[in-house]
């Protein structure tokens, strides 16, 4: 009872503490302007016109300093970066005919690795406590016994996912494909010639002075590079949209081999895709269901293991894969530390900073052994999309962030229904939020991805208007058996 | 003894495997359980092939097959499930969802050069035939193999383990494919308990004659044969059938089994076979259709000599056969390995089947042709439907031994015209 009563008075002097300091100017300008108010009614009008004469005003002094206040306002609307919005998304439904259930899985996976069954059992293993369901779809060529990935099936898996994306995308939100003015795609492990934006630019016949990009090789985390890259040409580029395509083409980046490490991504990477429009018009304030607040990217690049940690290399045999080393999530959890301590500052309260920066000083000056101080994020964003790059990575983040499992709802669940979809991952888990009708004016939401490299990236948005329910999207028809509750290990 | 289709350098050549499941999963833990019956029939497969002409065909593709097969299994999952054993040693379907084996593959004559050869069982290389086990757990129970012919058309050969049902069932199921194709909404009733036990009132104590216990043969479902079992097929008409053999009763399937039951006897000598096996649809034309076994199968025993004895006698015997379908599903246990096609000389009519009435883009199929896998060496006589109303396909197996002497004795009493060398 103690602990109790004593825990709830800790709530609310914390309670306290964090609307003493972050209303810490409101707080202060009230006695201010109370004292201010009091000395003018106690004053009386005439004297307060008395006062205003007395200051001697010539129309030089007048027309200076109004010239001055447009000249300051001026050059402060000029300076102040364009607000990117983010008009509509969509994400791509793999159709049901691509559907594969554990057990089909298994089997094929029994039948291709004959000779292997350490390797069989290795992935069964992977597979019972991935957090996978049974619905998560891979593209036609790798249904066939041994898989038959070809150029072809590779730009035909390319097109489906693309082009349905986007032709939803173009119906959400009535866009004409003559007005794209920007258009980013990024795919990690397919790019062939011409590139896939060409692709795309020849299927919709778009202008020909459009600004066209083509991101390979950036990982999982290259959706939001993309949005990055957007949002700095809608930044020199006035009244113009953007559209970005993120998606990873797996046709090709199958695994063939029986190294065990290489054959994770074939266990847990699965089609999927996401059609983004973002705007810097005024005319689409209103209709754009978010803004973009923050975009941090942290690059690890220069420190040898974050750059070995995830490696597409040959096996013995020739056969090439991706190579994710056991480090993984040792690096992982680095990389957000360090893209946590750029974007804290820009998100959090004062309460969360101070505390954060006296955390710091503490540890540096009197005592190196004092607990780093964990800054409480959930008071600076109502949601969190945590790339779903495998049920590990959640773990460890919601560990590290001390979040809630509602907070790291969203990436569960889209892990369990469309599996790692790589960088478009994210608009799937924000498609979730919006889809159990959580998303609410003025919400603030977190984007994490981590990406090969290694790079942690995270943007911030604030939603425009509130989502109302039922959405159309990939979660429209299966919305209500969710939250499911996924097991630790499925026995298969 | 087990066919198992492979890649030789006959004229269906290319294959490539990939595999069809269902559009929603099912429910972890879901499990069926095949009744006596059922289990009785574990060693046969049944294959039918439907052959459709260029003009229906032609623009069919791959996927355009493929996709009508998810609502199909959406409606009935645990065909697509995989056999496990209880502790007790009992085999069981787990609902799984794994799928059946779909197999593409390129024939390089027209589906006319295909069908000129009189003998259908040429269509056996057109079924991809695995059998269940030695690993059950991964075993498909339907194979499904797609083959192009050079002009455009198209084969849908169909290796069905017996199982899961009859010939009736396959029909069914694959019916259902064909109205998923053209769009229809398809629906399909769920077999309880009930439908799928058939008492019969008027059975005796004795034993039942049908069904054989054969060697254990464990997790390999291949039924144990001494001899190599070879395959032949004729057309007949059932006018022709009518006025070869005037005077016996109406029912052309009980006139073909006395002519064939003849020419067997004469050709076996001394061990001519005084049991056979009959297995007809349920005259109470069971509805709902579902999956299930759910055929008639009798024994008819005479005392007399058939070889010397007239077709009338053989016929009305014939009449006298008993429903032995609730003995079979009493005595089949938990471990023990039967057959029943083959355990006596067994007759199959499958003449009322509705096969041609799978119609793709409103066409039925040119011909199609049905069989079982895995008959024992009593050998086995199987009618089903042929284009026409009037006509009829009959598919032999017998003994490699006994056939060019049976098909000889069938061509001295009239049933097939042409010597077929």
């Amino acid at each position: 009872m103690s602990d109790l009563s004593s825990s709830v008075k800790l709530k609310y002097v914390k309670l306290g503490y964090q609307y003493l300091v972050n209303h810490f100017l409101t707080l202060l300008m009230i006695p201010i302007i109370a004292t201010v108010g009091i000395e003018l009614l106690r004053m009386g009008p005439q004297e307060i016109l008395s006062v205003l004469s007395s200051l001697h005003f010539e129309l030089l002094h007048i027309l200076c300093s109004s010239f001055l206040i447009i000249f300051v306002s001026t050059v402060y609307f000029m300076s102040k970066p364009r607000t990117v919005y983010l008009v509509d998304y969509s994400c791509y439904k793999p159709p049901v005919t691509c559907r594969v259930p554990f057990s089909s899985f298994m089997e094929h996976s029994r039948l291709i690795l004959k000779d292997n069954p350490k390797s069989v059992e290795f992935q069964m293993r992977i597979l019972e406590r991935s957090g996978l369901g049974e619905e998560t779809c891979l593209p036609p060529a790798i249904h066939y016994i041994p898989p038959a990935p070809t150029m072809e099936s590779a730009r035909n898996e390319a097109q489906m996912v693309i082009f349905t994306a986007m032709e939803d995308l173009f119906k959400k939100t009535g866009l004409k494909p003559k007005d794209i003015d920007i258009l980013i795609v990024n795919c990690s492990l397919f790019s062939p010639t011409p590139s896939l934006s060409a692709m795309i630019i020849n299927k919709y016949k778009l202008r020909s002075n459009i600004k066209s990009f083509n991101l390979s090789g950036m990982g999982c985390s290259a959706g939001l590079i993309s949005v990055d890259v957007a949002r700095d040409l809608l930044q020199v580029h006035p009244n113009s949209n953007a559209v970005i395509i993120s998606t990873e083409i797996i046709t090709p980046n199958y695994y063939k081999g029986n190294e065990r490490a290489m054959l994770l991504p074939n266990c847990l990477f699965r089609m999927g895709g996401a059609a983004v429009l973002l705007s810097n018009r005024r005319s689409d304030r209103w209709r754009a269901k978010y803004k973009l607040c923050h975009l941090v990217r942290t690059h690890q690049g220069a420190d040898d293991k974050s750059y070995y940690c995830v490696m597409e290399e040959e096996d013995k045999e020739g056969n090439v894969g991706i190579n994710l080393s056991k480090d993984l999530m040792t690096i992982a959890g680095e990389a957000l530390k360090a893209n946590i301590t750029t974007i804290g500052p820009l998100v959090l309260p004062a309460s969360e900073q101070l505390l954060f920066l006296s955390s710091l000083i503490g540890r540096k000056i009197f005592n190196p052994k004092w607990k780093p101080y964990i800054p409480d994020f959930k008071q600076a964003f109502e949601h969190f999309c945590i790339h779903a790059g495998g049920r590990a990575v959640i773990d460890e983040l919601q560990k590290s962030l001390q979040l809630s499992g509602e907070h790291v709802e969203a990436s569960r669940m889209t892990l369990h229904r469309f599996g790692n979809t790589s960088s478009s991952s994210l608009w799937y888990e924000l498609s979730y939020i919006e889809a159990q009708g959580r998303m609410k004016r003025s919400d603030r939401v977190w984007q994490i991805a981590f990406g090969s490299g290694f790079k942690c990236n995270s943007a911030v948005w604030k939603c425009n208007r509130t989502i109302k329910t039922p959405t159309d999207g990939p979660w429209s028809d299966c919305i209500d058996r969710y939250p499911v509750f996924i097991p630790e290990v499925v026995k298969l | 003894m087990g066919r198992v289709q492979e890649e030789g350098s006959g004229p269906v050549h290319g294959f490539r495997l990939s595999t069809v499941s269902s559009s929603r999963p099912t429910e972890t833990g879901t499990t069926h359980e095949p009744t006596g019956l059922d289990l009785a029939m574990k060693l046969h497969y049944i294959k039918v092939v439907y052959i459709y002409s260029a003009e229906t065909a032609r623009d069919l593709t791959v996927m355009s097959v493929k996709a009508p097969l998810f609502p199909v299994f959406d409606q009935i999952s645990w065909i697509t499930g995989r056999l496990r054993r209880h502790e007790s040693g009992r085999p069981y379907i787990k609902c799984n969802d794994c799928g059946t084996r779909f197999v593409e593959s390129h024939c390089d004559l027209t589906v006319d050069e295909w069908l000129r050869v009189p003998d259908r069982s040429v269509d056996e290389s057109l079924v991809y035939h695995q059998p269940v086990g030695p690993d059950m757990a991964f075993s498909p129970l339907i194979y499904l193999q797609m083959t192009r012919f050079s002009c455009g058309g198209l084969a849908l050969g169909l290796s069905w383990a017996h199982i899961m049902g009859d010939p009736l069932s396959l029909s069914h199921v694959f019916n259902l494919w064909a109205r998923a194709f053209a769009g229809e909404k398809i629906y399909s009733h769920k077999t309880s308990e009930l439908e799928r036990v058939f008492q019969n009132p008027n059975s005796t104590g004795a034993k039942p004659e049908s069904i054989k216990r054969v060697d254990p043969v464990g997790d390999l479902w291949v039924t144990p044969s001494n001899s190599k079992m070879t395959t032949f097929s004729f057309n007949l008409t059932v006018k022709d059938i009518k006025s070869k053999f005037p005077a016996n009763g109406d029912d052309v399937f009980e006139i073909l089994i006395g002519v064939i039951w003849k020419c067997i006897a004469k050709v076996r000598g001394g061990s001519d076979p005084v049991t056979i096996t009959v297995i007809r649809p349920d005259p109470n034309g069971l509805k709902p259709r579902a999956v299930r076994n759910s055929q008639v199968i009798s024994s008819v025993h005479v005392g007399f000599s058939v070889a010397e004895a007239s077709l009338e006698e053989i016929v009305k015997s014939i009449g006298e056969a008993s429903d032995e379908r609730s003995k079979i599903d009493e005595i089949v246990d938990d471990v023990s390995d039967f057959i029943v096609y083959g355990a006596n000389l067994t007759f199959v009519d499958l003449s009322e089947v509705d096969f041609y009435e799978a119609k793709v883009l409103g066409k039925s199929p040119e011909s199609v042709y049905c069989n079982v896998q895995g008959i024992g060496d009593g050998g086995a006589v199987v009618v089903s439907p042929g284009v026409v109303v009037d006509e009829r396909v009959a598919t032999v197996t017998l003994p490699g031994d006994d056939i060019e002497k049976v098909k000889c004795e069938m061509d001295k009493c009239g049933l097939i015209t042409v010597l077929v060398k």
